[in-house]
């Protein structure tokens, strides 16, 4: 039986950078893999050199410390690329992110009053309750978008009515913007991409590894090798065994059929919670078990097909939401980097299944499933079958984590059970039950390599939910894109330091006082009057302030007199705080309304992107 | 709506001073630069009673008169008036900003 200090089970994203994690601070690691490749969910797979993806991986961040962790990894391997992307539905082509003229013109004049109307409708009488999906989506896009543009696509996705999807889901991507974040975007920028330069969308272009995400995990497994730390592939992990609240040796089998065991005194897990609880042993109480049985998961298999074509189609990936066909998206990775092909007048194409491993089509051969793909490309009028030249298939379980309306309560659970360990910790996608793109999954890994280094703790499960926590431990409400993560305040290197934007904001924003400003006009409008009367009534005349006294016509009982004067104090006085407090308080809204005019409009364009 | 959405809407927990000596300046140039060109104004327009009643200003600004001279002279009177108004508002404002935040 081997001993290593940190055992890491998984060597896709967040298991390779707590490793590499560890690895720059000295300490060196075994990582498990079950597969015969590292990168998880984002590896490239490699067929005759055509490289493919197993779905699209564009790398935007918005945490420094991951986009900084790209550049050390990979260096200037990185191209920019410009994004093209579409829906397919009823035979039309539709930009996407959507855009209101194109996607009204391709409905044709009557769909599109129906859009409208049904729009109108939804604004006036919204959802009351938005728990699921299709009342979330509804709400902000009314019955008819919904139906065409993200029923179908997000039930092929799911394998679920869009109503036993929590609305977790969209809500996760599309977070309620505080004021302030909004403002901050709007005026200051977002902070994000590779380089960490200020960036106002990802809409239009995105970086990637010339050689696809693989290149990156392939490197970091090499750079974990130089730290000593070593990576065993093909290696099944099928218990955990633990004593006292310590996890002590995890044991499965190898490819080869050989049983293995490996102690170490940190462990950390990138398994899908399911097969976690399941592996451990002695069993969880009966309800963990539950729990854990309860969670589900999608999978996911492409179809590749190598076709004869310079130029199939411009798009890096199209949405299929078409019913007639089950493909859910198909990319063209020559399109992502040009290097994914070994012969620029080849193309290759990734057909997107998600699917059940209860599902036929999970169990058909490779060729009855080219085959199939094929005729739905050509169905779709995508490609002529006779232009096939090659294909092969790659199926990757448990690719989502479902949320449905159970699965809180189920990860709930086990987490509580999970944290009575003081060396295990669950990260990345799986590990956490969460939909994580790479970056959060990544940010899991550091922070479960820094616990482990003694540092202060960081919560693993804070990554990409609403409520963050910075390094001070200050609980804030952040959002920074489609995706939460949490905003390092200290990883900020060349960016003006988080506080001082904060700041800035507050002063900008600061609020004025109606009251104060209400006394102080009012004081000094009522001390005008009294003045002014005095003034007159001490120069005197047989006619005292003839033109003041017509003040009387707006102040109920005023004249150019002692008496009067006191009268103009007071009346002059109440009218000046009415004006001060005005003033004061439409200043206020007037800002107000400004910055959510402002979170409005960032909404909306965030809502755009909600299907990537 | 909760605590939490509540905060969440705040934009500025901070409540703005005003800085008297700027409003001071602000009010006296509008003060002093308004009377300079309303005088001015009447006094190109011309007529058999230039100014009739901005003249009454006098009643407050000794030796203010609509002329080329009394311009001037308005200009120093209204920049005064202005100023001292400006800072006043801005004195009073910010103490009631304090008491109240006490």
């Amino acid at each position: 039986m081997a001993s290593h200090p940190v055992v890491v089970i998984g060597a896709g994203p967040a298991g390779l950078t707590a490793a590499y994690e560890l690895g720059k601070n000295s300490s060196s690691s075994l990582i498990l893999e079950a597969g015969k490749q590292v990168g998880g969910i984002s590896q490239t797979v490699n067929y005759r050199d055509f490289r493919f993806d197993i779905g699209g991986h564009r790398f935007f961040s918005k945490v420094p410390m991951v986009t900084e962790l790209w550049n050390e990894i990979l260096g200037d391997n990185f191209l920019l690329r410009p994004r093209i992307s579409r829906i397919h539905y009823n035979q039309h082509f539709f930009d996407y992110p959507l855009k209101a003229t194109n996607a009204l013109a391709g409905l044709g004049v009557v769909e599109a009053l129906l859009v409208c109307f049904s729009y109108a409708k939804t604004k006036v009488f919204p959802n009351a309750q938005e728990d699921n999906f299709e009342q979330w989506v509804i709400n902000r896009f009314g019955y008819r978008l919904y139906q065409i543009f993200f029923k179908t696509y997000t039930e092929k996705v799911w394998g679920i009515s869009c109503t036993e999807i929590s609305a977790d889901w969209a809500a996760q991507r599309i977070k309620n913007l505080s004021l302030k974040e909004a403002v901050r975007n709007a005026l200051l920028g977002q902070r994000g991409g590779k380089k960490g330069e200020i960036v106002t969308s990802l809409i239009e272009q995105f970086h990637y590894p010339r050689l696809g995400p693989g290149m990156m995990w392939e490197r970091c497994e090499e750079l974990v090798a130089g730290f000593g730390s070593q990576t065993l592939k093909g290696i099944k992990v099928e218990r955990i065994r633990h004593r006292h609240g310590l996890v002590d040796c995890v044991s499965g089998r190898a490819s080869s059929g050989e049983h293995v065991e490996f102690e170490g005194s940190d462990f950390v897990s990138t398994m899908p919670l399911r097969e976690l609880i399941e592996a451990m042993d002695p069993q969880p109480p009966a309800k963990v078990v539950e729990a854990a049985l309860g969670l589900r998961y999608r999978d996911y298999l492409t179809v590749v097909l190598v076709v004869n074509c310079e130029d199939v189609f411009p798009d890096n990936w199209i949405y299929i939401h078409s019913p007639e066909v089950k493909m859910g998206r198909i990319q063209n990775y020559k399109n992502w980097s040009p290097y994914m092909v070994p012969d620029p007048s080849r193309t290759s194409l990734g057909l997107e299944y998600f699917l059940w491993d209860k599902d036929d089509e999970w169990t058909w051969s490779n060729d009855r499933l080219i085959e199939f793909g094929t005729r739905e490309c050509a169905q779709l009028g995508l490609i002529n079958p006779r232009d096939v030249e090659d294909g092969t298939v790659v199926r990757m379980e448990k690719a989502y984590p479902v949320y449905d309306h159970h699965y809180q309560d189920h990860v709930r659970t086990i987490r509580e059970y999970l944290e009575t360990f003081s060396n295990l910790q669950t990260i990345g996608r799986n590990g956490l039950h969460r939909y994580n793109n790479q970056d959060h999954s990544m940010v899991t890994g550091v922070y479960a390599a820094r616990n482990i280094m003694g540092e202060t703790h960081h919560d693993v499960w804070a990554v990409n939910t609403e409520k963050e926590y910075h390094e001070e431990g200050r609980a804030t409400s952040v959002n920074v894109g489609d995706r939460m993560v949490p905003m390092r305040v200290k990883e900020y290197v060349d960016e003006l330091p988080m506080e001082n934007e904060e700041e800035l904001i507050e002063i900008v924003f600061a609020k004025l006082d109606p009251v104060a400003l209400g006394v102080a006009v009012g004081t000094v409008s009522g001390l005008l009057i009294l003045i002014g009367t005095v003034i007159l009534v001490l120069k005197g005349g047989p006619v005292v302030g003839p033109n003041l006294s017509l003040l009387g016509n707006f102040l109920i009982g005023f004249q150019v007199t002692w008496g009067g004067s006191l009268v103009g104090f007071l009346e002059g006085g109440i009218g000046g705080f009415a004006i001060g407090y005005s003033g004061a308080s439409l200043r206020n809204w007037s800002m107000k309304a400004y910055a959510q005019f402002i979170r409005w409009r960032e909404e909306a364009n965030r809502r755009r992107n909600l299907l990537d | 709506m909760g605590t939490d959405s509540k905060s969440n809407e705040e934009l500025s927990r901070v409540v703005a001073k005003i800085q008297g000596g700027v409003l001071a300046v602000v009010c006296g140039l509008m003060g002093g630069l308004g009377l300079f060109i309303m005088t001015i104004w009447l006094l190109l327009e011309g007529g058999e009673q230039v100014g009739s009643h901005l003249q009454l200003l006098s009643n407050f600004f000794i030796g203010y008169s609509v002329t080329w001279k009394g311009s001037l002279l308005g200009l120093f009177y209204g920049a005064l008036t202005g100023g001292v108004l400006g800072w006043t508002i801005g004195f009073i404002y910010n103490r009631v900003v304090g008491i109240r935040g006490r």
